[in-house]
């Protein structure tokens, strides 16, 4: 006799028992055995690759021309991690990247330029911003009373004069959660946009602020050396 | 004339069977159900006119809860619903149109930091733009809150059933804050407390009665929005739900 508790079935993980046929051909095993081994081998790897558009921040643009290095490490970021009881999870951000950080550096500054590399002199630019995805951390809950994915993560944005002097660096992090709701990976999805436009966000707001930038800004205008400015003259 | 037939056994025993099935289930049923309250709180004579719209936002700067998206969604399309139905502004749409200004750390948290956000170079107009005039912060969550009971099921040759009685109580509580962004001033509360019970007893086959707060939350809410901001005098305690 087969039985089972309600409360134990509530609680663990859920387990899908199939009973074995009776009679099997040799060929029939064979299938059922690569069938299961595939269905287990995509049961142990989650896949998710961030794709979305990001709203232009409603800021006012800060009188510059920036350039901006997007390097293959930020345009083509994969992140990837064996999750313990879990599976290995594969989160690409690369689209997403880009989708956040052009048009946020667009609405940001005065004009914005892509450039390969330092130095970038002699190309009209005020500085250079090379920003990178450093750290990214998630969470995906086990137990089914818990309910919310959490994705964090950290760029680090690196202001440089066109020469290649080093200007300022500056961390910054988004926190982002979701509901569980349907597939993990969607999940995923959904807390890692809510952490990116967080990441904007803080970009979009507080840049200027920082006191190394703050400082550079004000030696740019009292030198009244601001190529934006100079260009509308 | 009427004819007599003798009492059939079998339909004898089936109505003892309903009989007591029907004792056993009465009280459960009357342990199964909903309780709520509403407390509104209306601090000014406002009232939405033609053309004005109201959006509602869920508060996210808490770690461990905020307001279900479905339960905002819930809220935004049981308001637009009906003859008497307000204007609601698309919740995301909104958030896209005041990037980043309205992202889960940066949300202005009074209504002193709401004017301080106004000042910011677009922002105003932005907002005129979009017609909003009423900010709904959704705040709360649906939990639960005790459980208790077992339902123990067993499968043989001979057939399969199961036994037991298993109850679990939700606890709906949410705040609505509404904020007028024409007068820049809170417009008032409504605190809704919708407490459900649910029960399954399993006499062979399991058999769920399951209460729905949020659900009840819901519709208390949204009767509660709706006259917060069409009254302009008099408003008081909202329907009695319970």
């Amino acid at each position: 006799m087969l039985t089972f508790d309600y409360h134990y079935a509530m609680s663990s993980p859920r387990r899908r028992i199939a009973s074995m046929p009776k009679f099997c051909s040799p060929g029939r095993v064979a299938a059922l055995a690569l069938t299961g081994a595939a269905a287990w081998l995509s049961a142990c790897s989650s896949s998710v690759v961030v794709q979305s558009t990001f709203p232009t921040p409603l800021v006012e643009p800060l009188p510059l021309r920036m350039g901006v290095i997007m390097d293959d490490d930020l345009v083509n970021y994969i992140h990837a991690e064996d999750v313990p009881q879990q599976s290995t999870w594969t989160i690409d951000l690369g689209d997403a990247n880009v989708a956040l950080l052009e048009p946020l550096f667009e609405s940001m500054f005065l004009e914005t330029r892509v450039v390969e590399g330092l130095p970038a002199s002699g190309m009209g630019l005020d500085g250079v911003l090379h920003p990178a995805l450093e750290k990214f951390e998630f969470d995906v809950p086990i137990g089914e009373r818990d309910e919310f994915v959490e994705v964090w993560m950290q760029y680090k944005l690196t202001l440089y004069e066109p020469d290649g002097t080093m200007v300022a660096e500056w961390p910054v992090s988004g926190y982002g959660k979701a509901e569980l709701r349907g597939k993990r990976e969607e999940a995923v999805h959904r807390a890692a946009v809510v952490a990116m436009r967080e990441v904007g966000a803080s970009i979009s707001t507080k840049f200027a602020a920082q006191p190394q930038v703050s400082y550079w800004l004000e030696e740019k205008t009292n030198g009244a050396t601001l190529s934006a400015g100079q260009a509308s003259n | 004339m009427v004819r007599r037939y003798p009492p059939d056994k079998h339909r004898t025993d089936l109505a003892r069977r309903r009989l007591w099935l029907g004792l056993l289930a009465a009280p459960l049923l009357a342990s199964c159900g909903t309780t709520s309250r509403m407390e509104p709180y209306k601090q000014t004579d406002t009232v939405i006119r033609d053309g004005e719209h109201v959006v509602i936002l869920a508060r996210k700067h808490h770690a461990t809860h905020e307001a279900e998206e479905e339960f905002v969604q819930c809220i935004a399309e049981d308001l637009a619903k009906g003859p008497t139905g307000l204007e609601v502004y698309d919740s995301k749409e909104f958030e896209d149109k005041m990037y980043p200004w309205f992202e889960p750390s940066m949300a202005p948290l009074s209504t002193d930091d709401l004017s301080k956000l106004l000042e910011q170079p677009g922002v105003l107009e932005q907002v005129r733009d979009t017609g909003v005039r009423y900010v709904v912060w959704l705040d709360g969550s649906t939990d639960r809150v005790s459980s208790g009971g077992g339902i123990t099921c067993a499968a043989g040759v001979g057939g399969a059933g199961c036994m037991g009685l298993a109850w679990w109580e939700d606890d709906a509580r949410y705040d609505a804050t509404i904020w007028d962004l024409e007068r820049l001033e809170a417009a008032g509360t409504i605190h809704a407390d919708v407490k459900g019970r649910s029960v399954m007893p399993a006499i062979i086959v399991p058999l769920p009665f399951i209460a729905r707060p949020q659900a009840k939350a819901c519709r208390g809410l949204t009767d509660q929005i709706k006259q917060f901001l069409t009254t302009p005098e008099g408003y008081g305690a909202g329907p009695d739900l319970g």
